[in-house]
């Protein structure tokens, strides 16, 4: 009965969305600082950034809950920059839910479709597909107080699906839920989106969430695009150091370093390095990002640098070794399966040339 | 019948001399008094309404019928004017009519106060609760001639008017709260759910505000329905009498003797409404209706 479900979108319908400088202030506060961004029909976006960069704010502007303060919205190839939220073809779930409390997981489903003046038999048709596929059908009679948090979510994603929208749009819907809820419903989203083909913009500032769910991440800081892209892209291919430092955990290390003849130099240390197109504008002095996972303990002869280890992490599958290195730069390297390091070992650690990014003091990357 | 239930069965079956603690005793003994005089003065009242009338000229002590008990206070009360259900359906005109008047504007201001940005809101606020601090006596004259004014002495409808003058600061005040502990985030859900204006206010912020318009609407109701000075100052006709004025003009009995029967069978009826509104609705400003919608 699914496959005949009228809320199913074949991908090839679903709505592309363009967002042409959309710029938005509270007052004299400048909150957006013109965002230029298309995504494609289908596709699943997630927004990431650090607390109060904005998400939110053009989650919001999308839905039609905020007006811009310049640029336009089009959504499927229409200009939607003026119309109200319903009339976008959208649907949106929020992280506090918003269940209407007086009504039952079936009228709150229904709600939208009923104040649209569509037929009973269509909305209680609609209502059990949707229910149908978030298995909430046992709980259609019950009100959002008689419900858990997880199940009240659910009830907010099939209030969305009920509204067969051309774009989903999340805020943050899983960060009220426990860790275990979590990834039960990260799943569930994911599974969601490959049914319904819809595109589907997510707000979140779990990386993983952000990592496992999109198809593009978008970084966002202070109110601009630091960069799009795919997660892998995003993570072994950054634009900045700032994207660099936001995907990945632990954290991408950076060291302070200086481009010499041959390579790079760390401290008096020096290390073969990756080839640059051109000379950076500004100097020899640069910084070096290298991943965790990307540090191994060198073979002899080969150049190195001096690492102490001050705390070790073992968190099952991986160990996460923390020290010092070339002195005092702080420096994390993911430690061997099998190996126990104990606090105070050192090692000679080194990486390929393949493996480090070079970024300049502004923290923009180098290629 | 297992064996192993047996133990438990003289356990059960022995006299419980020490089971109600101290304090539980305590407690529903002062419970008990509390609740006695609460009640006290509603049992004397409907005593003293069922003395006959040979008693009804005696001083008010003891207030309970001494010589048999009679309902004909309340013939005497019936007999007044133009009859009891007359005065009783004005005071029920103009203590529903105040009632629904307040409601309106109070939900539409309130909801205005809460939701919406407009100049000098804060300052519009503040002049309205401050209001309150005006005692309604003092504006009496005033008020009068403006009624007079617009042609509305001596009618009910204007003290309607003026009674939601005077509750509308306070019902503001509790509409704008109501508004403001109801997530936005509900209401952004509705308008993406294609509710606007009216209906939002109706099917979506209606009911999870509906405590909040209970109170108010308890409030103007027995206010409005228990309301003297003003309405002895301003309706003249005794046939447009409510039911405490009416209390007044049944008091003064003949030859300057009071009618206590009377006055108190008149009391016992007006209490009626006020109890079963009371009863009624108390559930309905007790239950918080937005469990469950965030979080
Ligand atoms: N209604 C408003 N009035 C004034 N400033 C606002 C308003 N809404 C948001 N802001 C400001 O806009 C900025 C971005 O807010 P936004 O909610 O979009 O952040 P966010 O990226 O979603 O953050 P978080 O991850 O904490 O949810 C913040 O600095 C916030 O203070
Ligand atoms: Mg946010």
């Amino acid at each position: 009965m699914n496959a005949v479900s009228p809320i199913v979108k074949a991908a090839s319908r679903a709505a592309g969305l363009d967002l042409r400088g959309v710029t938005k202030s509270f007052g004299s506060v400048d909150v957006l600082h013109g965002i230029d961004l298309s995504i494609a029909g289908g596709e699943f976006v997630v927004f990431v950034g650090p607390s109060g960069c904005g998400k939110s704010t053009l989650l919001r502007l999308i839905a039609g809950l905020e007006e811009v303060s310049a640029g336009a919205i089009t959504i499927g190839g229409r200009d939607v920059t003026d119309l109200d939220p319903s009339r976008r073809g959208i649907a949106m779930v929020f992280q506090s839910y918003a269940l209407y409390p007086h009504m039952s997981v079936a009228g709150n489903m229904g709600f939208g479709l009923k104040m649209a003046g569509r037929p009973a038999a269509e909305i209680a048709a609609t209502i059990h597909a949707a229910a149908d596929i978030l298995h909430l059908t046992p709980l259609l009679d019950r009100r959002p107080g008689q419900l858990s948090g997880g199940q009240r979510q659910r009830v907010a994603i099939g209030r969305a699906i009920v509204r067969d929208p051309d774009v989903f749009l999340f805020d943050e819907p899983l960060s009220n839920l426990d860790a275990e809820l979590r990834v039960e419903m990260r799943i569930e989203i994911a599974r969601l989106h490959r049914k319904l083909g819809n595109t589907m913009i997510y707000v979140t500032h779990d990386q993983t969430e952000a990592m496992t769910l999109a198809d593009t991440i978008v970084v966002l800081r202070a109110g601009r695009i630091e960069q799009v892209g795919a997660p892998a892209r995003l993570y072994d291919d950054p634009d900045n150091l700032f994207v660099a430092g936001f995907i990945g955990s632990p954290k991408m290390n950076v060291l302070p370093a200086r481009r010499v003849a041959g390579g790079v130099e760390i401290g008096g240390h020096v290390l073969a390095a990756p080839p640059l197109a051109s000379a950076p504008p500004d100097g020899p002095a640069i910084q070096l990002g290298i991943r965790p996972e990307h540090l191994r303990p060198a073979r002899s002869g080969e150049p190195s640098l001096p690492f102490t280890i001050e705390v070790t992490e073992f968190l099952g599958g991986t160990t996460w070794l923390y020290g010092k290195v070339a002195g005092d730069i702080p420096l994390v390297i993911e430690g061997l399966r099998g190996s126990t390091p104990v606090a105070g070992t050192r090692l000679a650690v080194t990486a390929d040339p393949a493996d480090m990014r070079l970024f300049d003091q502004a923290g923009t990357r180098l290629r | 019948m297992t064996r192993a239930a047996e133990p438990s069965l003289p356990d059960r079956a022995r006299p419980r001399r020490s089971g109600i603690p101290l304090h539980a005793a305590l407690f529903h003994l002062t419970a008990a008094v509390v609740a006695a005089l609460f009640l006290a003065p509603i049992v004397l009242v409907v005593l003293a309404s069922l003395r006959p009338a040979s008693e009804a000229g005696a001083p008010p002590l003891p207030p309970w019928p001494t010589t048999g008990l009679s309902t004909e206070s309340y013939g005497r009360l019936e007999a007044f004017g133009d009859g009891l259900l007359h005065y009783a359906g004005n005071s029920l005109f103009v203590a529903l009519g105040t009632t629904i008047l307040t409601i309106l504007v109070s939900v539409l201001a309130g909801y205005g106060f809460s939701r919406f940005r407009f100049p000098m809101k804060k300052l519009a606020f503040v002049l309205i609760l401050s209001t309150i601090m005006i005692p309604f006596q003092s504006i009496l004259t005033p008020l009068f001639l403006i009624l007079a004014k617009l042609g509305l002495q001596n009618t009910l409808t204007g003290l309607i008017l003026l009674y939601a003058t005077l509750q509308l600061p306070f019902s503001v005040f509790m509409m704008r709260n109501a508004f403001d502990a109801v997530p936005k985030e509900i209401e952004e859900a509705a308008r993406v759910d294609g509710v606007t204006g009216l209906r939002m206010l109706v099917f979506v912020m209606g009911p999870l505000i509906l405590p909040g318009i209970v109170s108010v609407g308890l409030f103007a109701f027995l206010n409005a329905w228990n309301e003297f000075l003003a309405a002895l100052v301003l309706l003249t006709d005794q046939s447009r009498y409510t039911l405490p004025v009416l209390m007044n003009a049944v008091r003064s009995g003949r030859y300057g003797a009071v009618d206590w029967g009377a006055v108190q069978a008149g009391v016992t009826v007006m209490m009626i409404p006020c109890l079963l509104l009371f009863l009624t609705l108390q559930r309905f400003y007790i239950r918080g209706l937005t469990a469950g919608a965030v979080k």
